[in-house]
């Protein structure tokens, strides 16, 4: 049985789509993201339709995620976020969240939820391999 | 009030305000066949673990409590309703976490966390007055 301990996220696959902190039941998790202008990969594509200079392809935009947030404090640990990200994202990190002096410390950013996501890409390459 | 004798000799009291579900997990954590005691020892610590949903209509009550164990009492947050009011931070009746009330020395993550959170936490607290 998977331990409902702390959530790791894997910053890679996040697409700050919100969807976690919408289904969310008590709204613990907080994202901040802007959006950026991707260059046309191919400037023939778009070439003739309206919209596009004729000089290159349609622009694309994406999400770029600012900050990352779960209020542990909130938290119920029911996995839902987890359930419903549609590009694994968040995964159960197997240990519990460490007790702190400050509430504020209860508040984990994206670095901190982060934390062993580094490796478990390399060990996850590796078994590809 | 109950004081619970966590180690056997006197060094830490515990006494649990078991307000809710999460009081299942902290009364697991209390060592089999530790003496309860009626009052604080001489030299002792006292501990006040608030485990479980705050409601503003008990909240007048919890803080007289842990403030009748005078000014070096050690207060602990066991889970996500005693930090901030939980899944019930919304909620028009549910105090939005102990510190409201009284200064709060430990935050202990989870709904619920894990006994052995609290039995570490107060290990932790021992040692350290022993070392001081």
């Amino acid at each position: 049985m998977t331990t409902h301990g702390r959530i790791r996220l894997i910053e890679d696959r996040c697409t700050s789509c919100m969807i976690c902190v919408r289904e969310c039941p008590t709204w613990c998790i907080h994202i901040e993201a802007h959006s950026e202008e991707l260059p046309p990969t191919t400037p023939e594509a778009g070439l003739g339709r309206p919209g596009v200079h004729p000089s290159r392809g349609r622009e694309r935009r994406h999400n770029v995620l600012d900050s990352f947030d779960i209020d542990w404090s909130l938290c119920m640990y029911c996995g839902i976020c987890i359930e419903e990200c549609p590009f694994d994202a968040l995964e159960w990190a197997g240990e519990h969240v460490a007790g702190t002096d400050s509430r504020a410390g209860l508040v984990h950013d994206r670095h901190t939820l982060g934390e062993g996501a580094a490796e478990r890409g390399q060990r996850g390459q590796r078994e590809i391999e | 009030m109950q004081f619970v004798d966590w180690f056997g000799d006197g060094s830490i009291v515990v006494v649990d305000l078991a307000l809710a579900c999460c009081a299942v997990e902290s009364e697991f954590a209390v060592p089999e066949g530790a003496p309860v005691l009626d009052d604080v020892p001489t030299g002792s610590l006292p501990v006040a673990i608030v485990s479980g949903t705050l409601t503003d209509a008990v909240s007048g009550l919890v803080r007289d409590r842990i403030q009748s164990l005078g000014p070096n009492v050690h207060v602990v947050s066991f889970g996500a309703c005693a930090a901030a009011g939980g899944p019930y931070w919304d909620s028009y009746s549910v105090t939005k976490g102990v510190d409201q009330l009284v200064h709060v020395d430990h935050y202990i993550a989870g709904c619920p966390p894990p006994p052995s959170a609290l039995t570490s936490h107060l290990e932790s607290l021992r040692s350290a007055r022993g070392s001081s």
